[in-house]
């Protein structure tokens, strides 16, 4: 009797646990879209650079790119020079790509220190090794 | 008569019927008796107003606490995922700034190289 009863607390509990867990996707895709005309100045200013793409751009991202925007005042000043520079390729990611920087990002988070700075030396060093440095283009083949 | 008067008065006849007990029947009461004093508990004051038997006080707080333990962590799972379902914009605002605004640009977080010495490092 006590076991039907556990078993039927345990249903409803899952009862009204699935649909949170359907409707936090579903939240996503029905967030309102903002147009660019209605964003605050001060946002407009800081999202400039997607100012092109914003009205395509699904709510659901809308509202976070603003919510990321809205940390900018209380960056430094090489934090601001990085979001700006960053700020349109992170928005033309795909969602998937989004996510999978977002996990990697915080397992990095997750790394003492010393390893983080290990990590972030190493993927440096690949990427100058692959990458001419910004304002050297490649020397122009000989004549 | 008081309780005390009538249990004397009952005794020998109940004396009588039990020399007329079988063995079996006497291991059987025997057994009986021994369970219900196992059971039997101090009666407990609800309130400073009703007197209950301990055993259906324990009993019952046996019960809530069973039922408590099944539906905590049920509950908490559910606080969680309201708590993420009202906070996650705000979070994605951190978590996002904090990505664009650290040393590694984002597409490092999607290198599959990087991912791999992550993936090693924390393995390690």
């Amino acid at each position: 009797m006590a076991a039907q009863v556990h078993a039927r607390l345990i249903a409803a509990a899952f009862a009204l646990l699935l649909p949170l867990l359907a409707g936090a996707q579903g939240r996503d895709l029905k967030t309102p879209q903002t147009p660019w005309s209605n964003l605050p100045v001060e946002e407009q200013r800081i999202l400039a650079p997607l100012s092109g793409e914003w009205d395509r751009m699904p709510g659901y991202q809308q509202k976070r790119l603003q919510s990321t925007a809205r940390k900018y005042p209380g960056m430094q000043p090489i934090q601001r020079e990085r979001f700006e520079e960053r700020i349109t390729d992170w928005a033309t990611m795909s969602p998937n790509q989004r996510k999978e920087a977002r996990e990697t990002f915080q397992g990095l988070q997750k790394l003492p220190p010393d390893k983080q700075h290990e990590l972030r030396e190493r993927w440096l060093k690949k990427r100058e090794a692959t990458q001419p440095p910004p304002g050297n283009p490649p020397a122009a083949p000989p004549r | 008569m008081n309780e005390k008067e009538f249990g004397q008065k009952l005794r020998p006849w109940l004396q009588r019927s039990a020399d007329q007990v079988g063995e079996l029947q006497a291991t059987r009461l025997r057994a009986s008796r021994l369970k219900a004093m196992e059971n039997w508990r101090e009666p407990v004051s609800l309130l400073g107003l009703v007197q209950v038997s301990g055993g259906t006080v324990q009993a019952l707080r046996y019960t809530y606490l069973q039922r408590a333990l099944l539906v905590l962590p049920v509950a908490a799972l559910l606080a969680a995922l309201a708590l993420q379902s009202v906070t996650s914009d705000g979070d994605f605002g951190d978590l996002d700034a904090a990505l664009l605004t650290q040393e590694l640009p984002p597409d490092a977080y999607l290198d599959q190289d990087f991912r791999s010495w992550l993936h090693k490092s924390t393995r390690g």
